[in-house]
């Protein structure tokens, strides 16, 4: 049983933000309208941060609900308007396809689990992690000495720039010199 | 075993989350739906490295950086993606992803 209030308080936001995330990542999957999949991905994405600050690392909650929320949810509704799926009814999957899946989902939940319950681990968690979590995360990013994380940071920009070109390449639409209306269409 | 959440209340939280993505990925067949799966295991797999980094070594901040290279690979991960995804509408009028397989041998 849950000692102090603290724990109780804890223990009852982790069960109920876990029950959210697990029930809208189960939408995510099954859902035939892609849209509701990406605002279900969006709520499974927000208890995420949730957890993070249960786990008392709120810098990192922030960088979750502005990145992925904010940047990626987004782009994923974009992609659906773009490719209009929006109106569109997914199919159910065949039974053949969902019981690949279901075997596929399950034997790595049976395996990953009883890892788990095989393996004892160190509980260090007297040690808090740093008040100014921002500050030392910003403090290890720009580090040029061992353990410095500015190789990995600046490799991190380099290829945000180039998925950022690449991505404007593959969609753009080539439009040949003597090409027909239908390009043009395309283009705008 | 407590129901105060522990290492293995978190891990087999996140562990919960990326099978449910495993069976996305599986049985999805519009690639945008293939692609909200691949983010909710990348999610749940930042996860697994923040509670590593809490319970295993609160004082460090690996796993915290991790996570923040993990965000920034998935936002390019899902700005190709989409590109991807646009180009193929426009070149087929479909993402159903049973659908493309001209490379199949």
């Amino acid at each position: 049983m849950p000692a102090t209030t603290a724990e109780l308080i804890q223990t009852i936001v982790f069960y109920g933000l876990a029950l959210v995330a697990l029930l809208s990542a189960f939408v995510v999957v099954t859902s035939r309208r892609v849209l509701r999949s990406a605002v279900a991905l969006a709520v499974t994405l927000v208890t995420s941060a949730g957890f993070y600050v249960l786990l008392s690392y709120d810098f990192i909650a922030g960088i979750q609900i502005l990145v992925y929320v904010g940047g990626i949810v987004i782009l994923i509704v974009y992609a659906v308007m773009l490719t209009s799926s929006l109106e569109l009814l997914e199919d159910h999957p065949s039974p053949k396809r969902q019981a690949l899946g279901i075997v596929g989902a399950l034997a790595f939940l049976v395996v990953t689990l009883s890892a788990l319950l095989l393996t004892v681990f160190p509980d260090r968690t007297a040690t808090a992690p740093p008040d100014n979590l921002a500050v030392e995360i910003g403090r290890r990013l720009l580090d040029t000495g061992a353990g410095g994380f500015v190789l990995p940071f600046e490799i991190i920009s380099l290829l945000l720039l180039s998925a950022v070109i690449g991505a404007i390449v593959i969609a753009r639409s080539y439009r040949k010199p003597d090409s027909d209306e239908s390009s043009t269409e395309a283009a705008s | 075993m407590s129901l105060v959440p522990g290492i293995y209340h978190w891990l087999a939280l996140s562990t919960l989350l990326f099978s449910i993505g495993v069976y996305g990925v599986l049985t999805r067949k519009n690639a945008v739906g293939v692609l909200m799966s691949v983010e909710l295991m990348l999610n749940s797999a930042a996860f697994n490295f923040l509670v590593f980094n809490r319970y295993s070594s609160p004082a460090l901040l690996e796993g915290a950086l991790m996570v923040i290279f993990i965000v920034a690979v998935a936002a390019a991960e899902a700005v190709v993606a989409m590109a991807i995804f646009v180009a193929m509408y426009r070149s087929r009028k479909t993402i159903d992803v049973t659908q493309v397989n001209e490379m199949k041998g």
